[in-house]
């Protein structure tokens, strides 16, 4: 499902990022990524939402080889992987449901089938009754699981969740992960990165540790001590 | 198929409401561009107007070619063919001796009347004689006419020519005709300058559109938006300034040509031009015109702001 061949990433100022990462992730899995601030995270997603290019290496993501891909087929790829950041990154002025919608808007779905499949995929995150709330009047938590909502809504194979908890208390935190099982359990492959030691402790996942932009441990049912 | 109607039809939706969430903005870049396509649809009906207005005027001024008595149809005829195959030549019509008698008994001038009686009586004539009036489109060409009647060929049908009392008319077509082109560049330098004007404001505008939806767009890209369907709405937003920039311009310049015009259509120099601008087709024209222009500044403006400020190239 995802490839990372001996992959580079080196910027100017910073300098290397990420030194010949390779990463093989199965169909899916429930892989949990960790490690300090500044060991290569949030490059390495970035790298697969093909926001940054990779200096060196090959990625293949779904049978799609980035090497190959061009800038006009980026946004179809996109479409293929879900994402879920940190700060949420939902639209203010939209409510709950406008916000999910917007997703399948941009790829032409008409509204009836809007209509059809948003209410679906607000019950599966928890989130019924609140398709009129606008963001300012939920709880972080319930933000990020609109923010889990838009990105599974076009039932991507893939989901990255960016510290999808790193602005939550503990319980609204467990709320999020519990939805992101249900999601892997439905057959999503799930990319999460976090620095919750509590989280990765309890999961019991696959986890991979960077450091200083090197995998540094690559474990099965494996733990984290931050 | 369905998808990107569905797509485009959101698109124009976005647009729309862009334009109405930057209400001020929208308000100057349209008031400014309404400006522009004023000036030039102004201009456009300035100078048909002078165009049309010297052209009435020229044909007015006519020369006169006397012919002699008892001249045979068949020899008038050549001269008449000769003089309309110059292309400075817009009619030459044949006036009988009692055509000239006619207008003679019905002219209204008393000094004209009275000068010809008394040329008749010095001559002893009893009748005005046959001559041809000769129209012409181009004033400057009269020499020249002139001097085709008064060539050997036609001796035995000429007996005199006269370009009559032309040097004061010629003074003013030539005046009007200066004018015109000083109309003429000074409005379009004058739409010019307004429309660098417009394309600065709606650059601004779609700048600040830019700059205010930044997160949006960021998420649009993240989520797989196409370069196009983030575009479409800045671009539709700029079109929307030009349309009704261009049926404002449009109202205003009509709403002067149809308070004006009837005023002044009785005028010979300004009938043909008022005909002109109320047909259908010009009318029609002029809209469409006004709205084309004000669209193009519109596309070009923010195509100019896109470039600058809608990172959409590194993706």
């Amino acid at each position: 499902m995802i490839l990372l061949d001996r992959v580079t990433k080196t910027y100017n100022r910073k300098g290397i990022a990420l030194e010949r990462i390779s990463l093989h992730v199965e169909p899916k899995e429930f892989v949990i990524i960790v490690g300090a601030s500044g060991a290569g995270k949030s490059t390495l997603l970035k790298l697969l939402t093909r926001e940054e290019k990779p200096t060196s290496g090959k990625i293949i993501v779904g049978g799609i080889d980035y090497g190959r891909l061009k800038d006009k087929d980026i946004p179809y790829l996109r479409r293929k992987i879900g994402v879920v950041f940190q700060d949420f990154k939902l639209l203010p002025g939209k409510t709950v449901f406008e916000n999910v919608a917007f997703a399948l808007e941009i790829i032409g779905l008409s509204n009836k089938e809007i209509r059809h499949t948003v209410p679906k995929v607000l019950d599966l995150v928890g989130l019924k009754g609140k398709e009129e709330a606008y963001p300012g009047e939920l709880s972080g938590g319930e933000r990020q699981r609109v923010a889990i909502a838009r990105a599974v809504v076009r039932q991507p194979k893939i989901l990255i969740a960016d510290e999808p908890t790193g602005n939550l208390d503990p319980k609204h935190a467990w709320d999020v992960i519990r939805v992101l099982e249900k999601i892997n359990h439905y057959g999503t492959t799930v990319l999460l990165t976090t620095h919750n030691q509590d989280i990765v402790n309890k999961l019991k996942r696959r986890v991979v540790t960077i450091s200083d932009g090197h995998v540094v441990s690559d474990q099965a049912g494996g733990t984290y001590k931050g | 198929m369905n998808r990107m109607i569905i797509s485009f039809w959101r698109i124009v939706k976005a647009g729309g409401k862009n334009f109405l969430r930057n209400n001020w903005l929208s308000v100057a870049a349209t008031a400014v561009m309404m400006v522009a396509l004023t000036i030039m649809l102004s201009a456009v009906v300035l100078n048909v107007t002078t165009r049309n207005a010297i052209k009435e005027l020229s044909k007015q001024i006519k020369v006169t070619v006397y012919l002699k008595d008892d001249v045979k149809a068949e020899r008038r005829d050549i001269i008449i063919s000769r003089l309309k195959s110059e292309p400075s030549v817009a009619d030459v019509s044949f006036i009988s001796r009692q055509e000239a008698t006619r207008r003679f008994k019905t002219t209204q001038n008393a000094d004209d009347k009275a000068f010809i009686e008394q040329a008749l009586a010095l001559t002893g004539a009893e009748t005005l004689p046959e001559s041809l009036e000769i129209s012409l489109t181009d004033l400057s060409q009269s020499g020249a006419i002139v001097k085709i009647a008064k060539e050997d060929g036609y001796k035995d049908v000429v007996d005199d020519v006269s370009v009559g009392k032309n040097d004061v008319a010629k003074e003013t077509i030539s005046r009007a005709t200066s004018a015109q082109k000083y109309i003429v560049r000074g409005s379009i330098f004058a739409a010019v300058l307004f429309a660098a004007v417009s394309v600065l404001i709606i650059f601004n505008t779609i700048r600040m559109a830019i700059f205010t939806r930044s997160e949006e767009i960021r998420i649009m890209k993240l989520i797989g938006a196409t370069p196009g369907y983030i575009r479409g709405p800045f671009l539709i937003e700029s079109c929307i300034y030009g349309i009704i920039a261009g049926v404002l311009s449009n109202t205003a310049v009509y709403g002067a040509i149809l308070s004006l015009g009837p005023k002044i259509q009785n005028q010979s120099e300004f009938s043909a031009t008022y005909s002109f601008f109320t047909s259908n087709l010009v009318m029609a024209g002029m809209l469409f015109g006004a709205i084309v222009a004000g669209m193009l500044v519109g596309i070009v403006s923010s195509l100019l702001a896109m470039n600058k400020y809608l990172k959409l190239k590194h993706w």
